[in-house]
């Protein structure tokens, strides 16, 4: 049961269903929107409608009660749809464009088309207008698309503002009919972000990877070298400002464009205005053509869809809707459009924030997979320029063998993965079959299998560690002390530098094809049983075996040299490439009696002793390396440069500190007379000891254990004083004030001082001088 | 798809001389034009037939007078002007170029040894 309607339809009353109605008035309405731009549309409708109205009567003379669904579907196939109608577009056609240009102008021209001014065409635009029309009129002028025109001000906003103010006061504001042609949008069949670069890509007629490519190339380069210049902080490369400064400034400046482009720049909605992207004439063919080839991409964007499913979330999401929304407008006539144009806007708010998800989700996934790239690279140079040492690290054909897997494979691999992924996706290309996927994931696979191998072997190689110690013969040194050095033998150079890195901190050094020194040398210093020096001497080795071990231990050559109290010792052993490196280490132990002194020069801190541990229980690897071991450190503490003299309680030092005295400025004090000079100086001297030479060398000095400290006089006027910086003169108690009584007594302690300062030109006098 | 638009390119050219010549034998309103042609084996949609009848009254190659009927709504009947006199004998003119041209074409085609690859020997 259907509820009939009366309608008055050219000049008569027709009962129709109204459902019938909806579709005649739906029709109608298509027919309308397809020839709006038709000049005589009124007419060509209504000699439709009445042929319409004819057919009804037909059927209405013909017995019909009122026209139903039926009639008004069999009526609309008679005439026929709105997009099956041939288009004429031969010369009817241009009159026609020509007609419905003229009818354009003449709707949004109300005053007189040109004003005669000797600007030419140069006008403001008053119709597309978002500040004064300014930039639409110069799009105008020049043939431009005005979003370029705005963006190029907004951009240049400080220099061309004046220009802009100017223009908007002189120029004369009109309504000018837009003659763009091509006008830049964003392609929203073609994006990946947010459809910037295929617009672009549209517009200039190029392909879309090529704009893709310019917008991210700076950005990764940038991204890529400064991972590369973390890792390589310590090594001169040199270049780390060049190329970094250009890319980096390059890159945000895009950036920045690209964000414009996105906000300012529309999206082509329309087909009219996908057409008007690509700069193609917008008339009813290449508009049908055009809604055609979305019909077809929509299939194949259909079929990617379906395959791509792997894919984020987001992806899925996006693409559903774009589908959904893009096949409802499709399913309606092309006349509908003001009701798809309605829908597609409340789709795109969904849209954008799916876009903004995604581009939170690609730009964490990038900066993890552009750090993971740097990581690799890091890996791959270190790996390379650790090459020279790799005779001495690996042993045998298996781990040559392991360790050429594990560079190609594990390192290598990735990085061309990824790299193949990123111009992959800045291309477009997707390719169908993903076995290359496969292939990559397996080949690392295996690469970390074999890193798996590589490393459990080498732990093997360092498992068991051994030693060999000797006893050195010595001869006790007649002054009671031993001073210990290490020198370097005459004419022997070594290379410090290595890859441009500096040597002087790492464990080894000199390193040569056959041989490399290691400097894993360590002394302790004990307390001796009896009243004799002794030094032993102990070399350690690590291999898979003790018998090995030991055998590596006893090629480690370390030769001692004495000459009376000064023990030289070598800057470091040779560990022969056939050795290879086990983690070969020197442990000296010097034993001091009671009450004999000894002292370290600071070449000996030259030495760096680490321990490979190979340990277990922990970690997944189980290699733990040791620079501060202490699992040898029944050892008295010492410093360099710092005498000793052993006691009960183990070293001390010779310039003991005043336990009592806790000053920490110290205390000055200065007594001139005729015939000596008398200097009370306490202090804390022990802090910084370890550059300085201590005061306390002069032969002639008596070790004081006054608590108030030392005291310098001998019979000689001459007076030897090495006053270092931790006498602090400041805090001094003796300052003379000028202005006192005692001007005159200062007065003559100055002639006197100036007078003994002629005599000794030590610097302290100098500095004594500025108290009196 | 591209076969479609040659071939529609191809009825487009022809569309509008055919109308004429029907017009031409005398007063003609839609309906009847669209029988016409659809008996000799050309189809046309109204929809397509109204647009370009109003073209080409626009252009004043046809007139049109209203003629009242009882069973229905009044009709437009449409007859030629000079200048859409003038307008169809070019026409005609250019067909019958083209058609002998096709048609030499064509049919010396046929007689020519076939040649498997495409390369143009003219």
């Amino acid at each position: 049961m259907k509820k009939i309607i009366n309608i008055n339809f050219q000049g008569r009353v027709i009962p129709i269903e109204e459902s019938a109605y909806d579709i005649l008035k739906q029709y109608i309405d298509s027919l309308r929107k397809y020839f709006a731009n038709e000049d005589g549309r009124d007419e060509i409708i209504n000699d439709i409608e009445g042929r319409v109205a004819e057919l009804f009567s037909d059927r209405l003379k013909r017995g019909a009660n009122c026209i139903t669904d039926d009639d008004i579907n069999a009526i609309i196939a008679s005439i026929g749809r709105p997009e099956d109608f041939d288009a004429i577009d031969a010369e009817p056609a241009a009159t026609g464009n020509a007609n419905t240009n003229q009818q354009q102008q003449s709707a949004y021209q109300p005053q007189a088309p040109s004003m005669p001014y000797s600007r030419g065409r140069f006008f403001r635009n008053a119709d597309d207008k978002i500040i004064g029309g300014v930039c639409s009129g110069i799009a105008n002028y020049l043939h431009l698309d005005p979003v370029i025109v705005r963006i190029i001000f907004a951009l240049l906003f400080g220099v061309l503002f004046w220009v802009y103010i100017l223009l908007w006061v002189i120029v004369p504001s009109q309504s000018v009919q837009s003659n763009i042609t091509k006008r830049l949008f964003r392609n929203a069949d073609d994006k990946v972000i947010g459809g910037v670069c295929g617009g672009l890509a549209s517009y200039f007629h190029i392909d879309s990877w090529i704009p893709r490519l310019i917008f991210a190339l700076p950005f990764i380069i940038g991204i890529v070298s400064s991972s590369f210049h973390t890792l390589f902080w310590d090594w001169n490369w040199g270049w780390h400002f060049g190329p970094r400064i250009i890319t980096n400034s390059l890159g945000s400046t895009l950036f920045i464009t690209y964000i414009i482009l996105w906000i300012a720049v529309p999206y082509a909605t329309t087909a009219s205005e996908k057409l008007e992207m690509r700069g193609e004439k917008v008339d009813l063919n290449t508009i049908r053509n055009t809604v055609n080839d979305d019909l077809a991409s929509m299939k194949t964007r259909a079929e990617k869809f379906g395959s791509e499913v792997k894919e984020a979330a987001q992806n899925l999401g996006e693409k559903a809707k774009e589908f959904g929304s893009t096949a409802g407008s499709r399913a309606k006539d092309l006349g509908a459009e003001a009701g798809t144009t309605l829908k597609k806007r409340g789709s795109d708010f969904g849209s954008v924030i799916g876009t903004l998800f995604k581009i939170f989700f690609f730009f964490v996934a990038g900066i993890i997979a552009l750090s993971l790239f740097g990581v690799l690279i890091g890996l791959l140079f270190g790996g390379m320029s650790v090459y020279p040492l790799k005779n001495f690290i690996l042993e045998g054909f298996w781990e040559n063998f392991l360790a050429w897997i594990v560079l190609v494979f594990f390192l290598a691999l990735p990085l061309i993965a990824i790299i193949t992924w990123l111009i992959r996706r800045i291309m477009g290309v997707r390719s169908r079959r993903h076995y290359l996927g496969f292939v990559f994931g397996t080949l690392w696979t295996i690469g970390l299998i074999s890193a798996i191998f590589l490393v459990a072997n080498l732990a093997h190689d360092f498992k068991s560690r051994s030693g060999v110690d000797e006893t050195l013969n010595i001869t006790q040194p007649t002054s009671g002390k031993i001073f210990i050095q290490a020198n370097v033998k005459p004419g022997t150079y070594y290379d410090d530098n290595w890859f441009g890195a500096n040597m002087n901190h790492s464990p080894f050094f000199g390193l040569s094809d056959d041989s490399i020194m290691f400097r894993t040398v360590r002394i302790n210093v004990l307390k001796s049983k009896d009243s004799s020096y002794h030094i032993y001497k102990v070399r350690f080795s690590r291999s898979p075996n003790t018998e090995r071990a030991k055998q590596l231990a006893s090629n480690i050559r370390f030769d001692i040299n004495q000459q009376d109290s000064i023990i030289s010792l070598p800057k470091g052993f040779a560990v022969e490439r056939n050795d290879k490196f086990r983690n070969q280490q020197v442990l000296l132990i010097v034993e001091v009696p009671v009450g004999k002194r000894i002292e370290l020069d600071e070449s000996i801190d030259d030495y760096e002793w680490f321990n490979v541990n190979i340990d277990r229980r922990r970690g997944r690897r189980g290699i733990n390396v040791n620079f501060d071991d202490d699992d040898l450190n029944n050892s008295c503490r010492w410093e360099s440069n710092v005498e000793y003299v052993m006691t009960d309680n183990c070293l001390e030092r010779v310039t003991a500190r005043s336990k009592k005295n806790n000053n920490k400025g110290g205390h000055f004090n200065m007594k001139i007379d005729k015939d000596k000079v008398e200097i009370n100086a306490s202090g804390d001297d022990d802090d910084n000891d370890n550059n300085s030479k201590s005061n306390n060398n002069h032969p002639d000095k008596k070790p004081s254990t006054d608590t108030s400290g030392y005291r310098y006089h001998n019979n000689k006027k001459k007076i030897d004083i090495k006053v270092d910086s931790t006498i602090n003169i400041k805090t001094s108690t003796t300052q003379v004030d000028p202005n006192s009584s005692s001007q005159s007594t200062a007065a003559n302690s100055m002639a006197k001082c100036e007078e003994v300062s002629k005599q000794h030109s030590h610097s302290p006098f100098l500095v004594l001088e500025q108290l009196f | 798809m591209n076969i479609e638009n040659t071939q529609s390119q191809m009825r487009k050219g022809i569309l509008e001389f055919c109308i004429l010549s029907i017009i031409r034998r005398g007063e003609a309103y839609p309906s009847d034009i669209v029988d016409e042609m659809r008996e000799a084996g050309l189809q046309i949609l109204e929809g397509t037939l109204y647009p370009l009848l109003t073209r080409l009254k626009n252009a004043e190659m046809l007139t049109y007078r209203w003629v009242e009927s009882n069973s229905g709504p009044p009709r437009k009947y449409f007859s030629l002007t000079e200048k859409g006199m003038t307008f169809y004998k070019e026409l005609e003119t250019t067909w019958n170029e083209l058609a002998n041209g096709v048609n030499k074409l064509t049919n010396k085609n046929e007689s020519l040894p076939t040649v498997p690859d495409n390369t143009n020997t003219n």
